[in-house]
């Protein structure tokens, strides 16, 4: 490629420097926090505690990450309202399939002698 | 309109505007996410419904699948690095994170590679059970999305140095790029919980 067809990237102003070194600090505070947690929830599976309890634990760790995630690495905090509604509303749905098929197909609604392809 | 007039206008409606490309993506990310959620619930259904017919902890490998998970959130601080660099206009710290992602990623995919050949070996394939069939399904879909992530990434990093990056519509290629892979991230966060944790409690 000849040098003339190169157009360097040009220099981000200041201020725009400052809010990405903001978000730097935060997504630092963000990784190390969430390699916290994971090892909170490996240690949490050996502990003696109580099953409903762990549980809850674990998925409100997880609903956490999540979140955390979306919010912060994916810039959902800083974009459109827009954006978040195009993705909340395919996580809405995912979310009522999951439960609704956890209703339809909880042991008491299915014939279980009539699956038994497995 | 003159060029000021323009650019005026243009300032004045700069915080309406949504890049087509990102509506797009978080678009797709929200099927996807119904993608997921049909693969993840088929796997947890089934698991009430045939509890007995496997017992996956004395398969699974809580310290392995701990390690991954925390392989790819790390790889999703350095996706989150690689677009803030992006934004700044550092071509050269760009291309350090997109190559820390990169092989994180690969990382990532040998762990998958490695947990399958040992389920195999085991007697755990695709068509041994219901639990075979809807993991093999779920996390395999998972490690294609990876492979397809690493794959775009390895394509932008090679973009990056033929100097046709341009400032504004790069930055938002990459952005895109990281939407993608942090929502890979997103997806394994559910997973690990959903299906390797809760087995052990």
């Amino acid at each position: 490629m000849s040098e003339a067809e190169y157009h360097p990237l040009p220099v981000a102003t200041e201020s725009h420097k400052d809010s990405e070194t903001e978000k730097y600090h935060a997504f630092v505070n963000l990784a190390l926090g969430l390699a916290a947690i994971t090892g909170i929830e490996l240690v949490l599976v050996y502990l003696p505690f109580n099953t409903v309890f762990i549980f809850t634990v674990l998925l409100s760790l997880s609903l956490f990450k999540f979140i955390a995630v979306i919010a912060w690495f994916m810039h959902l905090i800083y974009d459109k309202l827009i954006l978040t509604l195009a993705f909340g509303t395919g996580m809405a749905i995912a979310t009522g399939t999951f439960i609704a098929l956890g209703f339809l197909f909880s042991r008491g609604n299915v014939d279980m002698d009539a699956i038994t392809g497995f | 309109m003159s060029d000021t007039a323009t650019a005026s206008h243009e300032d004045g409606h700069a915080s309406l505007i949504i890049d087509n490309k990102k509506l797009l993506m978080w678009l797709f990310l929200g099927s996807d996410c119904m993608f997921f959620g049909t693969l993840i619930s088929t796997h947890l259904i089934y698991r009430k419904l045939y509890p007995e017919s496997f017992e996956p902890t004395a398969l699974f490998s809580l310290e392995l699948t701990s390690f991954s998970t925390f392989i790819l959130l790390m790889s999703s601080f350095l996706m989150a690095l690689a677009v803030s660099a992006m934004h700044k206009g550092e071509l050269k710290s760009f291309r350090r994170n997109v190559i820390g992602v990169i092989f994180f990623g690969l990382i990532f995919l040998g762990c998958q590679v490695y947990e399958f050949a040992h389920f195999v070996h085991e007697g755990l394939t695709l068509s041994t059970n219901t639990f075979g069939s809807t993991f093999y399904m779920m996390t395999g879909t998972h490690g294609v999305h990876v492979a397809i992530g690493v794959f775009w990434l390895i394509c932008m990093y090679f973009y990056s140095h033929t100097g046709k990056m341009d400032a504004h519509e790069s930055a938002i290629d990459v952005e895109v790029a990281g939407l993608y892979w942090h929502f890979v991230d997103i997806v394994w966060i559910v997973i690990f919980t959903a299906v390797y944790l809760i087995e052990f409690i």
